[in-house]
C-alpha cells in the first residue's frame, strides 16, 4: 500500500490542473493515468477556451449565455463561478508558458464560437487543447507531481461513507495496488464511445463515473448528450465549430442552406443541440445524402482555406476524401461531449460521499446543465481543475481530511484480484466476444438514444442494454496473460460503459420533456415545472442496476437567469 | 446496410509479435488477413484483428485522429502512425504517400508488415517502453523558466519560432527512425531537442543561454548526424533536425564554441563553399530531389537558409553535384536564417 495526500485519477487537462493546485501546496499528490498524460483526450481539442478577457467583453454576459445555453438547468451558482474566475483561469496557463495566439498588440487573440454573444474564445493556432495540455503537464514535471502513467482505475475505495483511495493496476505488469489518500479525484473525463458516431478518443469510456457510482457517488445529468453538428460522416471526426465561426455553411443535397428556417438569427452559429435537431430535421425529409448533409467553406476561397483551416482541409482530405476547396463536406451530427458526470457541489466534492472530488468531463459541477457551449469544457476543465485541487488541499489541511484515512486496501485487491481472474477463467466455448457486445450497445444506443428521443425507441435501447448486461456474464477474453494485457483492459471498460449507457437510457425515459441536448418527440416542449431539476443516477448492489433520485438545480436569485425560450 | 452481400477487399498484415518471458524478447511474425476500403486504416486493421480474431495482439491507440501520439509504429519499414496511414496508400505503388520523402520501401504488393518501434526496448507486440524517450524529454526540463533573459513583451509573431514545433504529439516516431540513436542510444533525440527548441525560442524563457550550454554537451545537439530521417518520419511536420540546427546556431551566436561539435563547424564554414561539403541543403537535394523544389517546401526553406551561420556537419563527404549546392549556398547567404523570428508553423503535418 502507497499513501499520498491527494491521489487524483486522470491526466487530462483537469486532473493535471487540480494536481498543480496540490502539489504546490506543499501536498504528496499523485496522478494515475490509464494511458500518459498527454495522450488524453484534450489533446484533441481544436477550438479554444472562453474567457471574457476583452476590456469590451464581461463575465456577466458569458455567464447569461451559458445558463441560456444549459436551457435553465445548469446551476446558476458555479456558472458565475466559472465565468467570472475564466480570465484569470487563462492567465494563468498563459504564464505557466502556453502559447496562445496573440493579437498585433500582443494581448491573446479571441475567435466567435456558437451560442455567445461575444468573440470570447481564446486558442492557440488550432491546436488550443494539445497547447494546454503540454504546459500543465510541463508543470507536473516541474513540480513533481507523482505520475503513476499507465495505470487503470480498478475500483474506488470507502469507508463509512469516505472515500480513501483507489485500487489500480499497473498495465505494464498487470499487478494491483492499493493508493491510500485522504482525498481522492476523479478527473476521467466523459463517455462518448457510447455511440455510434463521436468525436471522442477510443478511451473515453467513463470509467471513474462508473467506478465513483458503485462506491456510493451518484451521477447527475446523464440523458444530456451533446451531439456535435459537423463530425465527419463516415469517420464521426471532428470538424470544429471554428469552421462555422470562419462562415462556413450548412447546406442540404438540394445545395440551399437551411439553417434559417431554424435559426434565423444565429443561422450556422446557433447553439449545438438546435443545429443538430435541424440538419437531422433535414435528413429525415429527404434533404440528406446517406444519412448526412454538407458543411461547405468553398465560398471562403481558397486562400483562407489554406491559411486558416489547413487541419480541418486535411482530415476533410484524408477521412472523407473530399477537398473541402472543391467540394462541402459530408457531415453529421456526431456524439461528442457528455454533459453528465458525478455529482458535486459547487466547489467539486460528490454530494453523497466525503472525500471524493471531481473535475472536467468526469464532473456534474453543472455548468453546462442540459447542452454545453461551445469553448466552455476546457474553461470548464482549467477552472474547475483549480478550484476542486484548493477545495482538496483545504479538505485535507483544515477539515475532515486532516484526520487521514486508515483503512487496509488488501481486502479490495483481493477482489479486484478475483474479479480478473474469473473473467480470465471465463470459456470461450459458449462465450460471447467483447467486440459483439460493444457493436450492439453502440448501434442501438446510435439508433435509439441519440439527437431525438421517444419512449418506443428508449424501451428499445433498455433492452438492448439488457442484452449487453448478460453478455458481460459471459465475456471472455483472448488475452490470459498479465503484461499489458489490453484485451483485460477494453473488457474493463466496456462493463463501465454498459453502466454509463444504462444510467443515460433510464434518465432519458424518466425526463418527460424536451430540454437542450435532450429531445423528446413524445414530450416535444420543455417543462419547467416538474423538470427544473437534476436527475441523479446511482448504482444499486443488490440489483446490480442504477437507481434514480432528484437534486436541485442551484440558483442565486439573479432575475435574468429566470427560463425564458431559447431563440438563436 | 444494403450492400452487405459484397465481398470487400482483402489484405494481409504482417504483424511481428513479441513477448517477454524471464526477461528475454522471443519475436515472430504472424499473418492475418484483413478487410479494407479506401478508408480503412492501419489502426483500423489492428482493430479489426483484436476485435474478431485475436484479442492478444497488443498496441497502443487513443484518438484514431494523429492527435494523441499513442500509435507509432513501423510500417513497411518506416515509422508512421497507425491512425494516419491509410491501408490503400501502402499497397501497389502508393508507398510513399505518407511520407515526406516519397522513397519508402516497396515490399509485396498486398502484404503489409507492422512491427514496434525502434530503438526502444519492446514491451509486448507492438508496445514499447517510453520511459526513456520521456525520461530524455524531462532531462531537458521541459518547462518555461524564470530568469535573467526573460522578455516581459509578448507580440504576435512571438512564438512563431515556439509554434514551429509545438505541434509535436510526443508520438517517438522521429526518435524511432533516428540513426544517431542506433549509435549512441544515449543521445538525446530528435524529439527532446525539439522541445528544447521551443523553450529557448520563447521570449518568457528566462534560461536561454543556460540551456543552449546544456543542450552543447555530450549527447546533445552536437550528436545529431543530420541524416533527416526524423523529418520524414514526423507526422505533425514538426521537423526537428530543423530545429536542431537552429539551436546549434544559436549556440554558436551566443559563443558556445568549447565543444567538439561547434569547433568542427568552425573548421568547416569555409570548405562548404569551395569543397561542397555535406550540408542541410543538400540534405535536401537528397529527400526532394531537385533544387527548384525547395521554394514551394516551407519547412525545407527554413532548413536550407543557412546564411552567415556556420554549417556545422561531423562528417565530411566529397558531394557529386558541386554546383548545385554551390549555388543553394550563395542563395542562403542572400536570406540568412532566421532563428528569430518568423518561421513557419508546422501545421497539421506533412503527410
Ligand atoms: C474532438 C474534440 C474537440 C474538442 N474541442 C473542444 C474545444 O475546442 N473547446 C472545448 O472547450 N472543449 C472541446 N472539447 C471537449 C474537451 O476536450 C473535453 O471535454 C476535455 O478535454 C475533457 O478534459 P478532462 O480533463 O476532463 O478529461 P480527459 O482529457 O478526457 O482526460 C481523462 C483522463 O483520465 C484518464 N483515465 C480515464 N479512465 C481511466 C482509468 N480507468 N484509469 C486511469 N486513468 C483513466 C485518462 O488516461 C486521461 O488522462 C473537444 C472534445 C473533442 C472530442
Ligand atoms: S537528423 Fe539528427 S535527430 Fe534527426 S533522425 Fe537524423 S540523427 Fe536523428
Ligand atoms: S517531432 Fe514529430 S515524430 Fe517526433 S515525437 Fe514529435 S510529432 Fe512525433
Ligand atoms: S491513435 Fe492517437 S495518434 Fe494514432
Amino acid at each position: 500500500m502507497v499513501k499520498h495526500d491527494i491521489v487524483i485519477i486522470g491526466a487530462g487537462l483537469a486532473g493535471l490542473r487540480a494536481a498543480f493546485e496540490g502539489v504546490t501546496a506543499g501536498l504528496n499528490t499523485a496522478v494515475v493515468s490509464k494511458i500518459h498524460p498527454l495522450r488524453s483526450h484534450s489533446c484533441a481539442a481544436q477550438g479554444g477556451v472562453n474567457a471574457a478577457i476583452n476590456p469590451k467583453d464581461d463575465w456577466h454576459h458569458h455567464a447569461y449565455d451559458t445558463v441560456k445555453g444549459a436551457d435553465f438547468v445548469g446551476d446558476q451558482d458555479s456558472i458565475d463561478m466559472m465565468c467570472a474566475e475564466a480570465p484569470q483561469a487563462v492567465l494563468d496557463l498563459d504564464k505557466m508558458g502556453c502559447p496562445f495566439s496573440r493579437e498585433n498588440d500582443g494581448t491573446i487573440a479571441q475567435r466567435a464560437f456558437g451560442g455567445q454573444n461575444f468573440p470570447r474564445t481564446a486558442y492557440a493556432a488550432d491546436r488550443t487543447g494539445h497547447a494546454m495540455l503540454h504546459t500543465l503537464w510541463e508543470q507536473a514535471i516541474k513540480y513533481g507531481v507523482h505520475v503513476y502513467d499507465e495505470y487503470f482505475l480498478m475500483e474506488i475505495t470507502s469507508d463509512a461513507g469516505r472515500a480513501t483511495g483507489a485500487v489500480v493496476m499497473d498495465i505494464r505488469s498487470g499487478k494491483l495496488q492499493h493508493l491510500q489518500a485522504k482525498a481522492v479525484c476523479v478527473a476521467t473525463g466523459g463517455y462518448g464511445r457510447m455511440f455510434a458516431a463521436n468525436t471522442n478518443a477510443m478511451t473515453n469510456t467513463g470509467d471513474g463515473i462508473a467506478h465513483a457510482m458503485r462506491a456510493g457517488a451518484p451521477a447527475a445529468d446523464l440523458e444530456f448528450v451533446q451531439f456535435h453538428p459537423t463530425g465527419l460522416l463516415r469517420s464521426g471526426i471532428l470538424i470544429s465549430e471554428g469552421v462555422r465561426g470562419e462562415g462556413a455553411y450548412l447546406i442540404g443535397a438540394d445545395g440551399q442552406r437551411f439553417m434559417q428556417k431554424y435559426a434565423p438569427n444565429k443561422l450556422e452559429l446557433a447553439s449545438r443541440d438546435v443545429v443538430s435537431r435541424s440538419m437531422v430535421t433535414e435528413i429525415n425529409n429527404g434533404n440528406g445524402q446517406n444519412g448526412g448533409v454538407f458543411l461547405d467553406v468553398r465560398h471562403l476561397g481558397k486562400a483562407l482555406i489554406l491559411e486558416r483551416l489547413p487541419q480541418i482541409r486535411q482530415l476533410a482530405m484524408d477521412f472523407e476524401g473530399v477537398d473541402p476547396i472543391d467540394q462541402p463536406i459530408p457531415v453529421r451530427p456526431t456524439c461528442h461531449y457528455t454533459m453528465g458526470g458525478i455529482r458535486t457541489d459547487k466547489l467539486g466534492q460528490s454530494i453523497a460521499l466525503k472525500g471524493l472530488f471531481a473535475a472536467g468531463e468526469a464532473a456534474c459541477v453543472s455548468v453546462h446543465g442540459a447542452n454545453r457551449l461551445g469553448a466552455n469544457s476546457l474553461l470548464e476543465t482549467i477552472v474547475f481543475g483549480k478550484i476542486t485541487g484548493k477545495d482538496m488541499v483545504d479538505f485535507v489541511n483544515n477539515r475532515e481530511g486532516r484526520d487521514g484515512v486508515a483503512t487496509d486496501g488488501s481486502h479490495a485487491v483481493a477482489k479486484v484480484s478475483a474479479r480478473i481472474a474469473a473473467l480470465k477463467g471465463r470459456p470461450r466455448e459458449g462465450g460471447v466476444r467483447q467486440n459483439t457486445i460493444r457493436d450492439t450497445l453502440v448501434n442501438e444506443m446510435q439508433e435509439n438514444c441519440s439527437v431525438f428521443r421517444d419512449e418506443a425507441r428508449l424501451n428499445q435501447a433498455w433492452a438492448a442494454i439488457q442484452t449487453a448486461k448478460a453478455g458481460l456474464a459471459k465475456l471472455y477474453v483472448d488475452d490470459k496473460s498479465e503484461a499489458f494485457n489490453t484485451d483485460v483492459i477494453t473488457a474493463l471498460e466496456l462493463e463501465n460503459l454498459v453502466l454509463m449507457a444504462e444510467g443515460t437510457v433510464a434518465t432519458a425515459m424518466e425526463r418527460k420533456e424536451s430540454r437542450g441536448a435532450h429531445s423528446r418527440t413524445d414530450f416535444p416542449t420543455r417543462d419547467d415545472e416538474n423538470w427544473m431539476t437534476h436527475i441523479t443516477a446511482g448504482y444499486d448492489h443488490a440489483s446490480k442496476g442504477v437507481v434514480l433520485g432528484r437534486d436541485a438545480v442551484r440558483t442565486t436569485g439573479n432575475p435574468q437567469y429566470a427560463p425564458a425560450e431559447r431563440k438563436y | 446496410m444494403t450492400t452487405s452481400q459484397v465481398s470487400p477487399q482483402t489484405t494481409t498484415l504482417r504483424i511481428l509479435r513479441g513477448t517477454v518471458t524471464n526477461g528475454k524478447l522471443v519475436q515472430q511474425t504472424q499473418d492475418f488477413t484483413v478487410p479494407y476500403d479506401a478508408t480503412t486504416t492501419v489502426l483500423g486493421a489492428l482493430e479489426y484483428v483484436k476485435g474478431e480474431l485475436d484479442g492478444s495482439l497488443t498496441f497502443r491507440r487513443s484518438c484514431r485522429a494523429s492527435i494523441c501520439g499513442s500509435c507509432a509504429m513501423v510500417v513497411n519499414g518506416r515509422s508512421r502512425l497507425a491512425c494516419k496511414t491509410k491501408i490503400t496508400d501502402l499497397l501497389g505503388g502508393n508507398e510513399g504517400k505518407n511520407i515526406a520523402s516519397a522513397e519508402a520501401t516497396v515490399g509485396d504488393a498486398n502484404v503489409i508488415e507492422v512491427g514496434p518501434q525502434r530503438n526502444q526496448p519492446v514491451l509486448k507486440d507492438l508496445v514499447v517502453d517510453i520511459a526513456p524517450f520521456y525520461q530524455k524529454v524531462k532531462d531537458i526540463l521541459p518547462y518555461v523558466q524564470e530568469g535573467p533573459e526573460q522578455e516581459e513583451h509578448v507580440t504576435k509573431d512571438s512564438f512563431s519560432q515556439v509554434n514551429m514545433v509545438s505541434n509535436c504529439i510526443m508520438c517517438g516516431a522521429c526518435y524511432s527512425d533516428c540513426t544517431a540513436m542506433v549509435e549512441n542510444p544515449s543521445f538525446i533525440g530528435p524529439a527532446a531537442l525539439a522541445k528544447a527548441y521551443r523553450f529557448v525560442s520563447d521570449p518568457r524563457e528566462g534560461n536561454k543561454t543556460e540551456r543552449l550550454k546544456e543542450l552543447s554537451e555530450k549527447n546533445g545537439i552536437w550528436d545529431c548526424t543530420r541524416c533527416g530521417m526524423c523529418i520524414d518520419a514526423c507526422p505533425k511536420g514538426v521537423a526537428p533536425m530543423e530545429a536542431i540546427v537552429k539551436l546549434r546556431s544559436l549556440a554558436m551566436e551566443a559563443g558556445i564554441t568549447n565543444n567538439d561539435g561547434a569547433r568542427h563547424a568552425m573548421v568547416f564554414k569555409d570548405d562548404i563553399a569551395t569543397w561542397g561539403v555535406l550540408n542541410e541543403p543538400f540534405m535536401l537535394l537528397k529527400t526532394k530531389g531537385i533544387l527548384g523544389s525547395i521554394a514551394q517546401i516551407p519547412n525545407a526553406l527554413n532548413l536550407a537558409k543557412v546564411g552567415k551561420i556556420p554549417n556545422p556537419f561531423p562528417f565530411d563527404h566529397k558531394v557529386d553535384k558541386l554546383d548545385e549546392v554551390k549555388a543553394i549556398y550563395a542563395e542562403l547567404k542572400k536570406n540568412p536564417l532566421d532563428v528569430k523570428t518568423k518561421a513557419a508553423d508546422s501545421g497539421p503535418g506533412a503527410g
